[in-house]
């Protein structure tokens, strides 16, 4: 259990700058998420904070000392890779004891501890066999075994579960978070699926090209996005997104189409260039004043349906509805805003506009 | 599909047709078996026969069937252990050398090899060039191998100019018996290890890095990381080193051959070298007893190799 603090962190391959200052603070006990598109620099901040790559530039504290430039194993960590990397030459209970017979411990408290993990984990039964015959959701609890043997300050997890199939996933994902309230630890979890972000998290910390976008508790990303990105990234189906112009900040106008009301009025100049953003589930089919297009596709998951539809203007949006829809492919619709709305400038940052707020 | 492909697609339907899917197959393998059936297979069918017949005449036909009387006076020794009471002493002298040369070189191949790839795979400047560097001699002819030592080790060569020069005394490298035998190892060691070193590179390469992270996350020591890790994991490629160089060791013949001609006396004169000498080199070819040496040392290194094999596979388990 501990914290850890980032300050200015930078790090370049060459002249290739990947991580462009990233301040942070992790509370005792946080179970942080980085999330961000493949190639943002969540890997080389992972790995930066393990000790197994050094920053550029920047600090990094552990409980308060300043461990930048130490080694990977003086800073008490214990991690997760995404290829579990488990020596494939010993067998479950030796790789379990591997890091700790490093340390010189004590032969009883290796057993223990190796007992306590394979319990915990579920793994006792597995204790003989060597990785190769193991499967992948086994493999991947001997990995985090591992790192509970070490009981580390922190943990760290590379993508543990992209190796895994669907079902597995969101299994492993209760379990960690069960692990997570039963160990009390910090742990610092690196994912570019949202959905593992949304459900694990405590914090999520959204990372585009080696800078944070916005951090928050998943419900306040959800919610407030600070940017288009943001907004674009965490929730699915993807919040849709409409160029258009702000009129009178209480409602937007497009190309091709009639203009739209959004709910709540926002501080826009006339005129302006904006991004209407709305989630799948914030909109609804109506017979009054919406926008018209018409059914391309129907989804039905049974306890929702997803319709997918192209406006009058060949813009697509998606609408989520609960229960199974009546709707069929080529049937004219009107879709209007039935929820929250967004708005975001079109400059570079597209940042959001937020609601005016009332005198 | 490619002219080519046209070309010979028509041929290959029609012998199909004829012969039936099954037996196509052996069609594809048909050249190859010809090629091996020439080169391998009958030199050592003839090999066999060579050795169980008596004479001089080169003609298999020729020659009288004489059982196993060749094995008999390679064996023929009248006091066990002593090479001078021996029919054939000269090939138990050659025996007894290569079995003093093969551990040597075996043991020295294998660890310099190792200790040259473990440097290659370090993170390092030049490294493609050095890589390079240790390969070279593999592309190097035995006898040009073998005439740049001379040049180097000979009286007046190259490291006793050295010698002089710092002050020292000539060295007889190749005329005083025990330096001219250690040159021989030094020399094949430095002639082939660049094939094994490649293989064990190829083998260190395939060890996943982040083995080596979990490792250092782990707080693991160099010397453990060695010995728990990267040996238990380049095992598999040790196996086929140690393989190759023990039956490459026992074949040793032709640099060695080049620079000492066996001398001086007898003391680099190595069980390959016997073969030859008594087959093509000496005034009377006596092939039969060459050719049932040749046999004894193939049943040795089956034997030698299926040893090995056996150990690793136990091990393994
Ligand atoms: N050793 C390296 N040398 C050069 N560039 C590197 C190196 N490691 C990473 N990079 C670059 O740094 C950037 C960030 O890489 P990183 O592995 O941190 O991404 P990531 O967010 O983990 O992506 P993914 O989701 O695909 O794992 C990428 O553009 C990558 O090409
Ligand atoms: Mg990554």
């Amino acid at each position: 259990m501990s914290t850890l603090s980032l300050r200015g962190i930078v790090r370049q391959f060459g002249p290739l700058r990947v991580i462009h200052g990233i301040d942070l603070d992790i509370a005792q006990g946080e179970f942080v998420v980085f999330v961000g598109p493949s190639g943002c620099g969540k890997s080389t901040l992972l790995r930066i904070i393990a000790g197994l790559d050094q920053p550029n530039g920047g600090q990094i504290t552990i409980d308060g000392r300043d461990v930048t430039g130490t080694r990977a194993a003086e800073r008490g960590l214990a991690m997760v890779f995404q290829s579990y990397a488990l020596y494939p030459h010993m067998t479950v209970r030796q790789n379990l004891a591997f890091g700790l017979e490093n340390q010189r411990m004590a032969k009883e408290e290796v057993a223990r501890r190796v007992a306590e993990a394979a319990r915990m984990l579920q793994i006792e039964h597995l204790l003989a066999r060597k990785p190769g015959q193991l499967s992948g959701g086994q493999r991947q609890r001997v990995a985090i075994g591992r790192t509970v043997t070490r009981e580390p300050g922190i943990f760290l997890f590379d993508e543990p579960l992209s190796n895994l199939d669907a079902e597995l996933r969101v299994q492993m994902r209760v379990e960690l978070t069960a692990l997570h309230k039963r160990l009390q630890a910090t742990m610092i979890y690196v994912t570019h699926d949202q959905t593992e972000a949304m459900t694990m998290a405590d914090r999520i910390v959204v990372l585009r090209a080696g800078r944070i976008e916005q951090q928050g508790s998943p419900l306040e990303l959800y919610n407030r996005p600070a940017n288009k990105f943001v907004a674009g990234f965490i929730g699915s189906p993807r919040m849709n997104f409409l160029d258009g112009q702000a009129v009178g900040g209480r409602s937007v106008a497009f190309e091709g189409l009639p203009n739209l009301d959004i709910p709540a009025a926002r501080e826009t100049t006339e005129g302006e260039a904006v991004t209407l953003g709305v989630r799948p589930e914030h909109l609804a089919f109506t017979d009054g004043a919406g926008l018209p297009g018409t059914v391309d596709i129907v989804e039905q998951m049974g306890g929702e349906s997803y319709i997918y539809v192209t406006l009058a203007n060949e813009a697509r949006l998606t609408v989520r509805r609960p229960g199974q829809t009546q709707l069929h492919a080529g049937e004219p619709v009107r879709v209007a805003i039935d929820g929250a709305a967004h708005l975001f400038g079109r400059g570079d940052d597209e940042h959001a506009i937020t609601p005016r707020r009332l005198p | 599909m490619s002219t080519l492909g046209r070309l010979i697609d028509a041929p290959f339907e029609a012998l199909q047709r004829r012969l039936g899917a099954a037996r196509m197959p052996y069609v594809f393998v048909a050249p190859n078996l010809l090629v091996f059936g020439i080169f391998v297979a009958a030199p050592m069918i003839l090999n066999v026969w060579y050795a169980v017949t008596g004479g001089t005449q080169l003609m298999p036909a020729e020659r009288p069937f004489v059982g196993a009387s060749n094995f008999g006076e390679l064996l023929d020794c009248d006091q066990f252990g002593v090479i001078a009471s021996c029919r054939q002493d000269r090939f138990w002298r050659a025996v007894a050398n290569t079995a003093w040369f093969v551990p040597f070189q075996v043991i020295g191949l294998v660890a310099v090899s190792l200790v040259t790839a473990l440097i290659l795979n370090r993170r390092m400047a030049w490294r493609g060039f050095f890589r390079a560097v240790f390969f070279y001699p593999v592309l190097l002819s035995p006898v040009v191998v073998a005439l740049i030592w001379k040049w180097v080790l000979q009286p007046d060569g190259v490291l006793n100019a050295l010698i002089v020069a710092g002050g020292g005394a000539r060295v007889p490298f190749l005329l005083d018996p025990s330096w001219a035998f250690s040159w021989t190892v030094v020399i094949s060691i430095w002639a082939h290890m660049g094939f094994y070193t490649l293989i064990l590179l190829a083998g260190l390469q395939a060890i996943p890095a982040d083995l080596y992270e979990a490792a250092e996350m782990d707080g693991t020591p160099h010397a453990r990381v060695f010995w728990r890790i990267t040996l238990p994991l380049l095992m598999p490629n040790m196996v086929v080193v140690l393989v190759l160089g023990l039956i490459r060791a026992v074949q040793s013949f032709d640099e060695i051959f080049v620079l000492t001609g066996g001398g001086p006396g007898t003391a680099t004169q190595y069980i390959v070298q016997y073969i030859y000498e008594t087959a093509f080199a000496n005034q009377t070819h006596i092939l039969g007893l060459a050719a049932a040496a040749s046999i004894l040392v193939g049943g040795v290194l089956m034997v030698l190799t299926m040893l090995q094999l056996a150990a690793t596979a136990w091990s393994k388990r």
